[in-house]
């Protein structure tokens, strides 16, 4: 599980119940949510539950961990409730037994197997006509997503003027307003706080971002979202360079389709089409392995040559990625000439020297608080200068200069000392115990920040699973 | 500003796991296979094997898996397929090349299918093809040679993989232009500073008697141990000391399943964990474990041998060609070590024994039994 697909996981956990039941019913569905959307250890739990013909008891589960484990063991199995992808169930009072939900057993089995007629995979198009290259598609989808991310960014750092083909559709305009994005005022687009957040995302960070904004909304649209989901699904496990059918698409995905190539997620030779191609911003959707990288460089003509196979795709992701180098005395190169990445960088960078592969510039106390004021945390300047670190960089261990990485905190602290988070303050509990004993159950899901002993409080980040915890006390006495 | 020490330097703690190598060395010994018919054939065995690589697969986006059978005259690679232009080198039984990333080539004839992921497609296709090449290209001649497999040069084709993955894998060699020689230098440094590829080695072994091939198979067993690549074993029909040991020495799994039936939930809950979630769980272990060695001259299992002081090998009698070492060619006499009765330390002794070693700080107790010629294990 990787920062792009947990907030995907997130939205997934607020689903209710039935729409999970329903979008386990396709393989795909069930494939993708497993691949991507688990934790590991929840994924070895299922494995091990796919073919156990009676339900697994708590107490066998408790043999198979190790005692000090104990924590990653209850994140695991929360996270499979809240996807109810397993249940709990109570046989006696002091017997408990998982059992898998048996849609997304069944789903998962005949992926793994490659049974049924179910047709969720993609069917391939037999067509006579020339078919578009990966190269093409590369190029297209990274078309499509630069100018949105453009869009975005340009007027903000004054490169508005600089013209990338400004042809960004009026569908894809109002989605990056409703995802407050964006903010338009007296005609001039300035970017949010949440789009600095987006931009600063590896690629298939932002994709899923914006596509849980498409999902938000697609109820106003009058798509249903188990739809849309499952649509989503199915995208990342089709194979970049192979034409699809429409045909067996139900009537909100031909509908998706054509919001989903105004992002260059798929491409269509024509809105009539009868077929589409996933680009690989689509066939990444589900995995992190060579992910299109938006540099005009190298990137492209290697990222084309990588096929999907699992081989070596994840090596050459990192060796095309990165471009920064960043010394201990603050100066910036980045090995670049795209207007994108350029306009990122310098939302945080004091750029001051251009050149046709290269700029350089210094991160200055200025430039620092000039983004914090923006809305830009350090931990998104750093996550990005991490990510998009050249491959020399990524030699080192941590990959940035610890004294930049300080350095650039201690800017930002400067400005804002109190750090607040949304949450719920518990307390009056009955006895010291009652009080421990939820302490210590917040503080394995992950979800305590603040506790005081002596006066039994304590203030969790989320409350679902302590209430049914809770309840779940309540019921046993 | 107390909020910023040393500590939350790592600003994006990866939480998620490194990529994951299984290397799956297929024991397909035609004649223990026969042996094993009536309660699983190797069609079922290989086609729950299938869905084993399936989950190992979906486990992690960026896992990998290589599949070699060792087969009774010569180790041969399911999957990946070796490119097609095989140069002809046939020594030791290995006949196969290295396994490149043949996946392209073959990506092409795969059929579409729209019920199957594709990416699982891609491997079944390679791997049931290369077996039915394989069982075809199998001659009579061939199976009546030898009664055994080639478990030793199937691991040490999985090693070479291995080492050839960890190193596209850490980020120097990504960049291309290094010499590819300093990155091998190094490579073990980077490695291990940031786990980029964790790989391990399932061994799925019907055969029994592997004791003469000793040698190689242990030296793979050192190599792995070195590495830290562990080798899980799943021993379902057979028994060899060799492979147990294997298991014990790099800490992998070892079962021996009652029910060879039952395979795929065996795989499922056993061997589909890789590093990082083992870290966090209750691992099926070989238990008591037969440490014995098999003899350099006949390679035989033996429970009393000699030892040459020089180089360490073992031998199964004391009558050697003219005082000489079969290994290292030093002179060694064992027959005065004969004829004076083996000094067999009794085991209350020998428990007092171990104790005062830890106590010293002594090696412990290896070395009284190191010191005298006869060796007791």
């Amino acid at each position: 599980m990787s920062a792009s697909s947990s907030q995907a996981l997130e939205y997934l956990e607020l689903l209710p119940a039935q729409t999970h039941r329903k979008l386990y019913e396709q393989p795909s569905t069930a494939l993708a949510v497993f691949r991507c959307m688990l934790p590991h250890l929840a994924k070895t739990i299922v494995m091990a539950m796919l073919y156990m013909t009676s339900p697994f008891t708590a107490s066998d589960l408790d043999a198979w961990f190790r005692h000090d484990s104990k924590r990653e063991r209850d994140k695991a199995i929360s996270v499979l409730e809240q996807l109810h992808v397993v249940s709990a169930r109570q046989d006696t009072p002091k017997h408990i037994s998982y059992e898998l939900n048996k849609g997304f057993g069944r789903s998962l089995r005949q992926a793994l197997t490659g049974s049924g007629t179910h047709r969720s995979f993609g069917v391939p198009a037999q067509s006579t006509e020339e078919r578009a290259s990966i190269h093409f598609l590369d190029q297209y989808a990274q078309r499509q997503w630069e100018n949105m991310l453009f869009y975005m960014v340009g007027s903000t750092v004054g490169l508005a003027t600089a013209n990338l083909g400004l042809d960004v559709g009026e569908g894809t305009k109002t989605l990056l307003r409703s995802g407050d994005f964006v903010r338009v005022t007296h005609g001039r687009v300035s970017i949010t706080r949440t789009g600095f957040t987006f931009v600063l995302q590896e690629a298939n960070a932002q994709v899923w971002s914006l596509l849980i904004v498409y999902l938000k909304h697609a109820p106003q649209l009058g798509m249903s979202e188990t739809d849309v989901l499952s649509f989503l699904f199915m995208l990342g496990s089709l194979e970049l360079g192979q034409e699809y059918t429409i045909s067996t698409l139900s009537q909100t995905q031909v509908q998706m389709l054509e919001d989903l190539s105004a992002f260059g997620i798929v491409y269509r030779s024509s809105s009539t089409s009868s077929t589409f191609y996933p680009t690989r911003l689509a066939t990444t959707l589900t995995s992190e392995s060579g992910a299109l990288s938006f540099s005009s460089t190298a990137g492209t003509a290697e990222a084309g040559g990588s096929l999907s196979s699992s081989g070596t795709s994840g090596a050459r992701g990192s060796a095309s990625k990165g471009y920064i180098i960043i010394e201990t005395n603050y100066r910036l190169y980045a090995y670049t000439a795209s207007l994108l990445q350029i306009a990122v960088l310098s939302l945080f960078t004091n750029l001051t020297t251009r050149f046709p592969n290269l700029v350089s510039g210094k991160l200055t106390k200025q430039s620092i608080t000039r983004a914090v004021k923006l809305g830009i945390s350090s931990s998104q300047i750093l996550s990005y200068l991490t990510a998009n670190a050249h491959p020399q960089m990524q030699k080192n261990n941590p990959v940035l200069p610890p004294t930049v990485m300080d350095q650039i905190r201690l800017w930002e602290y400067e400005g804002e000392r109190v750090e607040p988070t949304n949450g719920y303050l518990m307390k009056e509990f009955a006895s010291d115990h009652e009080y421990k004993d939820l302490v210590a159950y917040a503080e394995s899901l992950g979800v305590l920040v603040w506790k005081n002993e002596g006066r039994r409080m304590l203030f969790v980040e989320r409350l679902e699973q302590i209430s049914l915890y809770l309840s779940k006390k309540k019921g046993e006495r | 500003m107390n909020a910023i020490d040393g500590t939350d330097r790592h600003v994006k703690t990866d939480d998620r796991p490194p990529p994951s190598l299984l290397a799956i060395v297929l024991d397909t010994n035609p004649h223990a296979w026969a042996h094993l018919c009536s309660t699983l054939p190797l069609s079922s065995a290989i086609s729950n094997l299938l869905v084993f690589i399936n989950a190992h697969l979906a486990s992690g986006n960026t896992n990998e898996v290589a599949v070699i059978a060792s087969h009774t005259h010569k180790a041969e690679w399911l999957y990946p397929t070796p490119k097609p232009p095989l140069p002809a080198r046939s020594r030791n039984g290995t006949s196969s090349t290295n396994g490149s990333n043949g996946t392209s080539s073959e990506d092409s004839n795969v059929p579409e299918n729209p019920n199957k992921y594709r990416q699982f497609a891609v491997v079944e296709n390679a791997i049931l093809s290369n077996v039915g090449k394989l069982l075809n290209s199998t001659t009579e001649s061939d199976l009546a040679s030898t009664p055994t497999t080639q478990v030793s040069g199937a691991l040490s084709l999985a090693l070479s993989y291995i080492a050839k993955s960890a190193l596209l894998h850490s980020p120097v060699d990504s960049l291309g232009t290094d010499n590819p020689l300093s990155a091998l230098a190094d490579s073990e440094t980077t490695h291990q500073a940031r786990e980029t590829l964790t790989s391990r080695i399932l061994i799925v072994s019907v055969s029994g008697d592997l004791a003469n091939q000793y040698i190689p198979v242990m030296n793979s067993i050192f190599a792995a141990q070195r590495k830290r690549i562990p080798i899980d074993i799943l021993k379902l029909a057979g028994d060899t000391v060799l492979l147990q040991q294997a298991s014990d020495a790099t800490g992998g799994v070892y079962m021996k399943p009652e029910r060879p039936e039952g395979l795929l939930q065996y795989l499922m809950m056993a061997f589909l964990p890789d590093a990082t979630a083992r870290r966090s769980l209750v691992m099926p272990s070989a238990g008591g474990v037969d440490f014995r060695a098999a003899c350099f001259c006949h390679r035989k299992v033996v429970d009393i041998g000699f030892v040459c002081s020089v180089c360490l090998s073992i031998f199964c009698t004391p009558e050697l060609p003219s005082n000489l070492c079969l290994t290292c060619g030093s002179y060694l006499s064992l027959r005065s070590a004969h004829t004076a009765t083996p000094a067999l330390i009794p085991r209350k002794k020998k428990k007092k024994k171990r104790v005062g070693g830890t106590d010293s700080a002594t090696p412990g107790p290896g070395t009284p039994a190191g010191s005298g010629t006869p060796v007791h294990t």
